[in-house]
């Protein structure tokens, strides 16, 4: 009995919740409050709210196109794989308490790992495309990644350092004790934010899939219900990035309370997701080398020096 | 049945993804299709994006009479569109050649090359008359 209803708790996990649809909700939910706010950052009125939703519904039910040349069985499960791994890094952060659904000492570098991977599919996605277009977006993806991904890294491991612990959870418990001591961490944040922009492939850094430049990148070839599995993925690796700042950066963590909590959880995305949306209006695409020279030379020194200032003041404390 | 073809057709309607090519045409019209795509007249209101590859888009914009370069170069971008798409033929020259009407490198409208769905003339068409033909010819979809 009790097997069975672990199979069921799983099940649920998987399908329901933080599986397939919350996690889908949610991406469609912010990705309209970002276009939204872009449009009113730019003075217009933007999409109705329902426009995620008929875009998804309308990319399914279009032709699927499979290029000859490409890898067909590759081609067909990559998207796949990327939503896989972006929803799995879900699991490990906190929602609506300050404990998540699976914590363990190390889930940081889990979730780290897990991020890492949809950036590894683009790659292969463009690649086994066999388009010329395809392969020089998946190579340009992989790119930037060498670039965004340690500063990405080590903006996370300032403020883990100063909580004194690897587990999403335990530093959202930390700072939630010790609420001040966010105030340290303030140019980790805006590091996470600039190189968040680079894991997400966004302006300024979308060199991958910039359209006047190589057509539409990566998924140039993808088409119908594998794009829109794209996507979705990407809609919902924002919603996980944003709320990985969220809980990592903001002590506002309230338990008990599950609707509260919930309110809260999606206030912090949206806070997030609005920093993103603001340097979506106002910044313009950086060419590949100025993004991979401001990574280097600009914000891993600000997170070097961020993980050795949260060192010293763990000492002094 | 009935309720999926309605929310099929209600999809489509509300999310047309556009691509915009130049089969000849002057550059006036060109200059036309991308001020309507500027935030000033925010077709985003209507789920209108603009989409770099064919296989991603729903609606081809073309501007321009068909070349004989450029004849082999549409077929095969609406070769490459998947189903359902429409074609939205934007400016004189773009409906029945215009001008060049006879000249010794033009095969004629677009109609020539592909089956087209909406002919928006005006030499060259505003954007206002551009986003009417869209928003038409998107409420011809059932």
């Amino acid at each position: 009995m009790a097997n069975l209803m672990s199979v069921g708790t799983a099940i649920f996990n998987i399908l329901v919740y933080p599986g397939f649809l919350f996690l889908g909700v949610l991406s469609l939910v912010y990705e309209y409050a970002d276009r939204i706010i872009y449009a009113r950052l730019q003075n217009r009125v933007g999409p109705p709210w329902y426009q995620p939703v008929a875009d998804l519904i309308k990319l399914l039910t279009k032709e699927t196109v499979i290029p000859s040349e490409a890898n067909n069985r590759l081609f067909r499960s990559i998207p796949t794989f990327a939503f896989a791994a972006t929803a799995a890094s879900f699991l490990y952060i906190p929602v609506w308490n300050n404990r998540s659904l699976l914590p363990f000492d190390g889930d940081l570098i889990v979730v780290m790992y897990f991020l890492t991977i949809p950036t590894l599919t683009f790659f292969l996605a463009g690649w086994y495309s066999s388009s010329l277009f395809a392969e020089i977006g998946g190579i340009r993806a992989m790119m930037q990644l060498f670039a965004y991904e340690v500063p990405f890294y080590m903006s996370l491991l300032g403020p883990a350092a100063l909580a004194g612990t690897w587990s999403i959870s335990g530093v959202s418990q930390f700072y939630r004790e010790h609420p001040l001591l966010i105030l340290i961490n303030i140019p980790s944040l805006a590091v996470a934010i600039f190189s968040a922009q680079g894991k997400l492939e966004r302006v300024p850094f979308d060199a991958p899939d910039a359209e006047t430049e190589v057509v539409g990148g990566t998924f140039t070839e993808y088409s119908g219900r594998f794009l829109a599995m794209f996507r979705m993925m990407l809609g919902a690796e924002m919603v996980v990035v944003a709320a990985l700042i969220a809980a990592v950066f903001s002590p506002f963590f309230i338990g008990g309370n599950a609707a509260l909590g919930l309110f809260l959880f999606l206030i912090k995305v949206l806070a997030v997701v609005f920093l993103l949306a603001l340097m979506r209006a106002a910044l313009a695409r950086f060419r590949l080398d100025q993004m991979v020279s401001f990574c280097w030379k600009v914000l891993t020194p600000v997170s070097l020096a961020q993980i050795l200032l949260d060192l010293i003041i763990k000492g002094a404390l | 049945m009935q309720i999926i073809n309605k929310v099929m057709a209600w999809a489509r309607r509300k999310s047309p993804w556009i691509i915009h090519f130049n089969s000849g045409a002057c550059n006036a019209c060109d200059i036309e299709v991308l001020a309507s795509l500027t935030p000033r007249y925010d077709i985003e209101r209507f789920g209108i994006q603009l989409k770099g590859s064919p296989r991603h888009a729903d609606v081809l914009i073309c501007s321009g009479p068909v070349t004989m370069q450029q004849r082999d170069r549409i077929i095969t971008i609406y070769e490459q569109m998947t189903e359902p798409k429409f074609v939205v033929a934007v400016g004189t020259c773009a409906c029945s050649a215009g001008v060049f009407e006879g000249c010794y490198c033009v095969e004629g409208g677009i109609d020539t090359a592909i089956p087209v769905d909406m002919y928006v003339p005006g030499c060259p068409a505003r954007p206002e008359a551009i986003i009417d033909g869209v928003v038409k010819l998107l409420n011809t979809i059932k």
